[in-house]
């Protein structure tokens, strides 16, 4: 249930953030990555966060992403603490509600375009022809309708990272996890990524979190979300 | 769930057909020949089992045989015990022999054989020793004083024991026999066989006549030998003859062939090695194969899981490609085994001392290969795949 927000005010919280803190113990050494942080991001929402290398970004996206396991806090969906759930249940969720797009593409070398892309609907247990018809569609929204069956190696750097989007896509997340997806790529191709998440943003009115320390970036975003050793800094628009 | 084996099957499928072909063809290659090794070492063994047992009905005691009742030397009745033996349907020979230990001489050479007694019209109903003469000729019904000798024991036939033979009889030849109870007779050599048993060619025959009038008998018999028209239903002529109220101990060529078992007995255990070497060589490279695989897999490895894959997905797909290995391994292991091993062997038998092998493919052996093949890859795809997916996701994407 999307609340309307042509005034731009009011949107529906979607992920509620709560005093989210991971220590990573290395031996003797305790490192606070992530300390105490607390925010909510909303529907519809393209945010980025920002912040120094070694800030905490990443531990924060994987933190949210049911990646990894926070020492201390809540993450809530829909009223419910995620960070209660098994395992499987994690993964079932990550499967249904989360895309993720890293900066490494990670496509099976295998696989086609379409195959690469369609295979979170087939975990789902889609039936066949709704997948590929789906995975079609995704590919032909990021661009890539002319690419459906080729091979990850037979596509450029900026190609495979918009299979990767596509199919980060296919199964209609809540919301796109992105850390530093263009950090691998050429300026032309970053440029086409970010473009892409902002008409993806707009026009289905998808959630981005996207990691990126890249300044220029904030041009393409609607919220910023700064990163200060572990800590929320700032916030900005 | 059914979606979960799709997906795993799906990735399977994809790896295999679309990943490197010559690590794929070297590799089922690789349980192919594995396969064959594991039956070719089972099956030249049983053929050689097989041959030993042959050897035992054709050469030395029948189907079945009779020997004479635990207090007793001899056999009685022989005339009408083996009438009675012929009214049982399914028999085609009988042979009733002598048996006794003799010394024979030739020049200064000696040695001590079995002599065993024929009425060779009745002995070439059963055994196939005529078959087999090198030299000179078999006995015949008229011969007196004239003796046939297995290879082992004239010198110079090539027998393997060459060092204990009379050092060079020939057919022609008279040598001198010292008989058990003291009797001392001459005879002239007729023949000389070579049945490739070595069992078979420490044996010396001479004529039923010659021999009752050595012992001083008639009518009697040390061992009657009874072919039958089939092998392997032993028992139930066994229990027709007992029927028939036939009182000798009868003893089907098992029994007999057990006594010559300590050739092949240590052949099962060699078999059994090889199987165990050629299982771990096969584990061992899946194990290899399917390793690799997923070390350079192992970023994909954690996209997946992080996209919401679940792990044993992915460890499916990694086993199901072992047992694809295994099983291509054995489809063309069996064709070579079929198609190619066993029809050359057939044209050319290995020889052996104990006669002519050839392979013997038993459909219970090529099975538990087979299972034991599949078993190996299933063990040996787990680990690996299962370690792959054993640790965090974060791990397997960013880890070193
Ligand atoms: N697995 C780990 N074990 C121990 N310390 C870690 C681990 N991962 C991250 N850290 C530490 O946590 C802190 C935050 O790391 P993180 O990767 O979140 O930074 P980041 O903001 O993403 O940096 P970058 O811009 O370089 O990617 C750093 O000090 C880092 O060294
Ligand atoms: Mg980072």
């Amino acid at each position: 249930m999307v609340k309307e927000s042509f005034t731009g005010i009011e949107k529906e919280t979607l992920i509620e953030i709560r005093k989210l803190t991971r220590i990573y113990i290395m031996g003797e050494v305790r490192v606070p990555a992530l300390n105490n942080v607390t925010f909510d991001i909303k529907r519809g929402e393209f945010a980025a966060i920002m912040g120094k290398s070694g800030s905490g970004k990443s531990t924060l996206l994987h933190q949210l992403g049911l990646l990894d396991v926070p020492t201390s806090g809540e993450i809530i969906i829909d009223g419910k603490n995620l960070l209660n759930l098994s395992e499987s249940q994690k993964a079932k969720f990550r499967l249904e509600r989360f895309g993720y797009v890293f900066q490494e593409y990670a496509l099976l070398p295998e696989l086609t375009a379409l195959e690469n892309v369609y295979l979170p609907a087939m975990a789902l247990g889609r039936r066949k022809e709704e997948y590929v018809k789906n995975g079609t569609k995704v590919l032909e929204q990021v661009g890539l309708g002319k690419r459906l069956h080729h091979r990850p190696r037979e596509m450029s750097g900026g190609e495979q990272q918009r299979v990767a989007i596509a199919r980060a896509l296919i199964n209609k997340p809540d919301i796109l996890f992105a850390d530093e997806p263009t950090a691998n790529l050429d300026s032309a191709s970053s440029k086409q990524i970010l473009e892409l998440f902002q008409q993806l943003n707009r026009d289905i009115g998808l959630t981005i979190l996207m990691v990126t320390h890249e300044s220029e970036d904030r041009t393409y975003v609607g919220r910023m979300i700064w990163l200060k050793d572990g800590e929320l800094a700032e916030q900005g628009t | 769930m059914l979606s979960n084996l799709n997906l795993s099957l799906f990735l399977a499928y994809k790896s295999i057909t679309k990943g490197n072909k010559g690590t794929l063809v070297l590799t089922i290659f690789i349980m192919s020949l594995i396969f064959v090794n594991l039956v070719f070492t089972a099956s030249i063994f049983l053929g050689l089992g097989n041959t030993v047992n042959n050897q035992v009905i054709n050469t030395l005691y029948g189907n079945v045989a009779l020997e004479p009742k635990t207090d007793e030397k001899y056999i009685s009745d022989v005339y009408s015990l083996k009438q009675k033996i012929n009214s049982v349907p399914g028999i085609t020979g009988i042979s009733a022999q002598y048996v006794t230990g003799a010394a024979f001489s030739y020049k200064d050479k000696s040695g001590a054989w079995a002599i065993r007694s024929i009425n060779p019209d009745d002995e070439i109903t059963v055994t196939t020793i005529h078959n087999f003469m090198i030299d000179g000729e078999y006995l015949s019904k008229l011969d007196s004083d004239e003796i046939i000798l297995g290879k082992e024991i004239p010198g110079g036939y090539g027998g393997d024991l060459e060092h204990l033979s009379l050092g060079g009889v020939k057919v022609g030849d008279s040598i001198n026999v010292l008989f058990n109870n003291g009797v001392s007779r001459s005879f002239r050599v007729k023949g000389v066989f070579d049945a490739n048993f070595q069992q078979s060619n420490n044996i010396a025959y001479i004529s039923q006549k010659e021999m009752e009038s050595v012992l001083g008998l008639e009518d009697k018999a040390s061992l009657i030998l009874i072919k039958t028209r089939d092998l392997g239903n032993e028992d139930s002529y066994i229990k027709q003859f007992l029927e028939l109220g036939i009182k000798e101990e009868i003893k089907p060529w098992t029994v007999y062939a057990a006594m010559v078992k300590n050739i092949t007995a240590s052949f099962d255990m060699i078999a059994l090695l090889i199987a165990v070497i050629g299982l771990f060589v096969a584990s061992v490279t899946i194990f290899i194969i399917i390793y690799v695989n997923t070390i350079s897999k192992r970023r994909q490895i954690g996209i997946l899981r992080a996209i919401g894959i679940e792990g044993s997905v992915i460890m499916h797909s990694y086993i199901l490609q072992a047992m694809f290995y295994a099983i291509s391994g054995t489809i063309i292991g069996l064709f070579i085994m079929f198609f190619i091993l066993k029809p050359w062997f057939i044209i050319h038998p290995l020889k052996f001392p104990v006669g002519f092998v050839s392979l013997l493919i038993v459909p219970e052996k090529v099975m538990v290969n087979t299972i034991s093949l599949i078993a190996a890859a299933l063990a040996a795809g787990l680990i690996p795949s299962w370690m792959a997916v054993r640790e965090t996701i974060l791990e397997a994407i960013w880890g070193d």
